[in-house]
């Protein structure tokens, strides 16, 4: 018996270890490197000299900094939200019985196929303020729209819509989960008397809140990162800054101004904040979520 | 007073006029992606806006595919495509395999350590690209492997975390009595792994192989830094040459590229739907 | 059990093969007893071509180096990244506002012994062309190909609206009043037509300060752009969105065609003045050959500042860690000689940099105002990039400001206030670190 598991444990860790190697070389190094770069002036072509705090003291002092970070955190607080709604109400219109479900939820699924730069140059057009297409749609329903790609306050949401355009991966995890919800669960609140609304807030949303808080946290990790829309859709965060997200200042500051050891203070701060944004709905989701068969 | 029949034919009408209504939406731009790639350019500046081209210019697409430049030859276009590919196959033959070996060691072998190191995996996860970006790129230098694709594709064969988690959440779901029967019989570990775990999750690896798939294909910030000869870029960065750079655009080739950028990634999610919507649930995502 | 023993060899074949091919594609390519010399260049089409020649007759003028000439858009990034990456090119043609970056970097090595050696003098070259490669007191780029600015305007709209086409404005109050006149709306009050624009082109956003007197850095450790004068010309910027209308101005543009291409705003009579350099002649030539233009001066926001031109260059340079130095530096004394500079300026209609002009050049020029551009490089008001090794990040500020201004978002005080509130910490840290290496 103990041979076996002797073997067992060996075959573990040989089995293991490209994960291993993995973890060492292209993660735990560039970490714990990537902290040292963060207190010293470098740049690849210039060895790093210790400066101690002072890229984070610059980076306290760093309009920019503040400006790109309140951008990122501003999207994310909406683009979130709005994003897992239009996922969850997709999910629940698809999960009724209603003829060639398949076939629309192949329609509502293809836009998040779709590869970012494609994504980024399509909706260039479709926004643009002279030739583009969403304005003149707009008109025929009598509404106005603003200069989508030009106007600062108008820019963010731009990117809001694409990302409800693109929700199609998040719709699919949803309808899942929705479609593990017992119906039994469903059909008493029905007998009580519960009409739709209340059977959504009441029944459904709260079984498949594992979903919630798995694409919620997964939702953190990759808004605060968003790098390749606003790079090709917005250089330089134009107009005015206003798109100017921390990942792509982040990008400028290490490969186009050459200073390497304050775009890893920027990488540390942007960890950190997901550290603590992941912990905190974690913390929450154990009032809130409830997970099957607990 | 509605009958609760009439209420549940109205909900039903409700529900099929929103999805037709949304499918329109969702479905718009392409439709105005292919629309603009069959215009003429000077149709696509209009004012007002010009819905249908005049005539169908089928000829864009060819021309998007010779568009650029001299020093990558007569067809950019498939320059890149094939640089996308052969990264691309690099990329997820390698996920599938350190992915799916790996996997196997925290699902269903037993060794010291293990749950910590599957906590740690799973940790990795909210670990940044932007935050080792710099120290990988030295690390990259001192290897004199930048301008190479190995930046790229050599990280896909030392496991992914997310990779990882579905692959391993699957094959837990495997029953272990199979498994222990042929350990009894005196079968390798490997031997089991390839011959009886692989083949019963054919699903789990192909969502993963997908997955892969379509991250490399997107990649754009990787090449972005990590290439700098033209002729060996992939289409994510080909794609920006239809902008010039003094200004001005010509927005019809641009549309049809893109479109023959996504072409591909359609085209496989169509042969492969059931399998990924299988997949998905199968993995347990959801829960 | 068979088919399974089958297919991991297969796959793994099939992996070797495609693993190959990735190595092919980024491979160099095999010797074949020359020194290869690595050349990056931005030009495209007949700019590129020019090029070209002068490398083509260099190569066939020996038979020990052979120069490949590629041409490599975002250049400035680009090369800088190689260099990073440990893989420069050899000799690398930047754009002039980058070299002090460039120089600070590490990133492109001093040429002033092989100068020396080499007999490339100082004294052969203008010296608005010559002082741009200059660093700290090093030479670190030698000029390709130089440009100045000057007033373009359409004849053929001068004349529709009643001005006298051989009258262009002098000074900045009669281009303003000459603009009102020439621009137009529709009956829906969209902008159909600009008489000037200040954002177009867009290449030299930052010069409008220095138009108007203003300094955008007080040479030694001060930025300075919310200086009155610059200030001043900011207004003066603003004035065309409050005459017009922010945003149906920027509706307007933001449908320009190509620069180069028939669709350009002022070869489609779309703009009716800009400031455009010297090779602007070549693309109305090709694209939109029967335009009635001509070019005069820009005219003069003070009257101390008179004949104001941008001087622009184009620069080329060895990086550091440039494999083949010295075959590199073989190619540059080619180009930099007289028949050279010649050859490539005239390739690309430019001016040269060289205070010698051979006889044949001005007469056989077909840029029929190469003399009024060769002129304004000698004018008393020559505006260049600041030295500063933040430029890139410093002009996309002004640019950011610049934005603001024209969109009405910000006041020109507010708007360069800010600039001048983000720069300057950025400044004071960059000559701190400079010092701290003992480079200042």
């Amino acid at each position: 018996m103990k041979r076996i598991g002797r073997r067992e444990a060996w075959a573990g860790f040989i089995f293991a270890s490209p994960w291993a190697i993995g973890f060492l070389v292209f993660m735990a190094y560039p970490l714990i490197a990537s902290i040292y770069f963060s207190f010293c002036d470098y740049s690849v072509l210039k060895p790093p000299i210790w400066v101690g705090l002072d890229n984070y003291k610059a980076l306290l002092h760093d309009e920019l900094f503040w400006k790109t970070l309140k951008n990122t955190l501003i999207y994310a607080v909406i683009a979130l939200p709005a994003g897992m709604a239009t996922a969850i109400i997709l999910a629940m219109l698809l999960n009724t019985k209603v003829k060639g479900m398949a076939a629309y939820r192949t329609f509502f699924f293809i836009p998040s196929l779709v590869p970012q730069v494609s994504l980024a140059i399509l909706w260039m057009w479709v926004l643009n303020g002279e030739h583009g297409v969403l304005n003149p749609i707009l008109k025929t329903v009598g509404i106005t729209g603003p200069n989508w790609m030009g106007d600062p306050n108008w820019s963010k949401p731009s990117l809001v819509l694409m990302g409800m355009w693109g929700v199609g991966n998040a719709m699919l995890i949803y309808l899942a989960g929705l479609q593990d919800v017992p119906t039994q669960l469903i059909e008493a609140s029905e007998l009580d008397g519960a009409n739709s609304w209340q059977k959504t807030v009441n029944v459904t949303l709260p079984m498949i809140s594992p979903v919630i808080l798995f694409n919620l946290i997964m939702g953190i990790i990759g808004t605060l990162q968003v790098f390749t829309v606003p790079y090709i859709m917005f250089p330089n965060g134009a107009p005015e800054h206003s798109t100017y997200f921390y990942a792509v200042y982040l990008y400028d500051n290490a490969f186009r101004y050459h200073k390497m050891g304050y775009a890893s203070a920027m990488g540390w701060i942007m960890f950190l904040m997901i550290l603590v944004l992941t912990v905190c709905s974690l913390r929450m989701s154990e009032k809130h979520v409830h997970y099957q068969g607990t | 007073m509605k009958s609760q029949h009439q209420v549940a034919t109205a909900q039903k009408v409700l529900v099929q006029v929103a999805l037709v209504v949304l499918s329109a939406v969702f479905l718009f731009p392409f439709a105005w992606m292919i629309l603009t790639a069959l215009k003429p350019l000077d149709e696509t500046m209009t004012i007002p806006i010009k819905w249908m081209p005049s005539k169908f210019l089928w000829s864009n697409f060819t021309d998007a595919i010779k568009y650029g430049h001299e020093s990558v030859g007569y067809y950019p276009f498939l320059v890149y495509a094939r640089n996308s590919i052969v990264l691309c196959a690099l990329i997820v033959s390698g996920t599938v395999a350190s992915n799916s070996i790996v996997a196997y060691s925290f699902a269903r072998l037993r060794w010291p350590g293990r749950d910590l190191a599957f906590g740690v995996t799973l940790a990795t996860m909210m670990v940044p690209f932007p935050v080792l970006m710099v120290p990988t790129f030295a690390l990259f230098r001192h290897l004199d492997w930048i301008g190479t694709y190995r930046p790229l594709w050599v990280p896909a064969w030392f496991g992914s975390a997310f990779s990882i988690f579905l692959l391993r959440q699957f094959f837990r779901t495997i029953p272990f009595e199979l498994t222990e029967a042929a350990k009894i019989d005196g079968a390798s570990e490997w031997r089991i792994f390839r011959s009886i775990v692989l083949p019963l999750s054919k699903a789990a690896v192909a969502v993963v192989a997908l997955f892969s798939f379509m991250g490399a294909w997107n990649d754009f910030l990787g090449p972005l830094i990590y290439l700098l000869d033209q002729k060996t870029f992939t289409l994510s960065l080909g794609l920006q040459f239809y902008q010039s750079q003094n200004g001005g655009t010509s927005w019809n080739l641009l549309m049809a590229a893109s479109a023959m950028v996504i072409a591909p990634v359609i085209i496989l999610f169509f042969f492969t739907q059931k399998l990924f919507i299988q997949g998905i649930a199968i993995t347990g995502l959801k829960g | 059990m068979d088919r399974s023993a089958f297919t991991i060899p297969v796959l793994a074949i099939a992996v070797l093969g495609v693993l190959f091919e990735s190595e092919q594609l980024t491979a160099p390519p095999p010797p074949d007893g020359k020194v290869h010399v690595k050349y990056w260049e931005k030009w495209t089409a007949f700019e590129f071509d020019a090029m070209k020649h002068v490398v083509d007759e260099f190569n066939k003028s020996q038979d020990k180096i052979q120069v490949d000439i590629l041409s490599v858009s975002g250049i400035e990034d680009k090369t800088l990244m190689a260099i990073s990456g440990g893989i420069p090119p050899d000799v690398v043609g930047l754009y002039g506002p980058n070299v002090t970056q460039y120089a600070d970097n590490h990133a492109v090595i001093q040429l002033d012994d092989l100068c020396k050696a080499g007999g490339i003098k100082e004294e052969d070259y203008i010296p608005a062309y010559w002082n741009i490669g200059v660093v700290r007191g090093h030479l670190y780029a030698l000029p390709s190909t130089p440009a100045t600015t000057a007033l373009h305007y359409n004849r053929a709209l001068f004349k529709e609206a009643g001005l006298d086409p051989e009258k262009p404005p002098k000074t900045i109050d009669e281009l303003d009043a000459m603009a009102d006149k020439l621009t137009k709306r529709d009956a829906n009050g969209h902008v159909i037509r600009t008489g000037f624009m200040p954002g177009e082109p867009g290449w030299w956003n930052w010069a409008w300060g220095p138009f108007f007197g203003g300094k955008l850095w007080d040479g030694k450790d001060k930025i300075t752009i919310n200086s009155p004068d610059n200030v001043k010309a900011f207004e003066w910027i603003q004035s065309f969105s409050k005459k017009w209308g922010a945003s149906a101005l920027q509706s307007f543009k933001s449908g320009f065609g190509q620069f180069s291409s028939p669709q350009n705003a002022f070869m489609m009579s779309q703009n009716a003045m800009e400031i455009q350099g010297v090779w602007m002649y070549n693309f109305i030539h090709m694209y939109a050959p029967t335009l009635d233009w001509a070019a005069a001066p820009f005219p003069a926001a003070r009257p101390d500042l008179p004949n104001p031109t941008v001087i622009d260059l184009d620069v080329l340079c060895i990086p550091t860690g440039a494999k083949h130095q010295a075959e590199a530096f073989k190619f540059l004394q080619y180009v930099e000689s007289q028949k050279g500079l010649e050859m490539l300026c005239l390739g690309q209609k430019k001016i040269t940099p060289l205070r010698k002009v051979s006889a044949g050049f001005i007469e056989h020029h077909p840029n029929p105002y190469i003399k009024l551009f060769i002129d304004m490089a000698y004018s008393k008001t020559t505006i260049s990039t600041p030295k500063l090794g933040i430029w890139s990040q410093y002009n996309d500020e002004i640019s950011s400001a610049f934005d603001s201004v024209t969109l009405m978002t910000k006041t020109p005080k507010q708007a360069l206030d800010d600039v001048q509130g983000r720069m300057q910490p950025i400044l004071d840290q960059y000559l701190d670190r400079l010092h701290l290496r003992g480079e200042q």
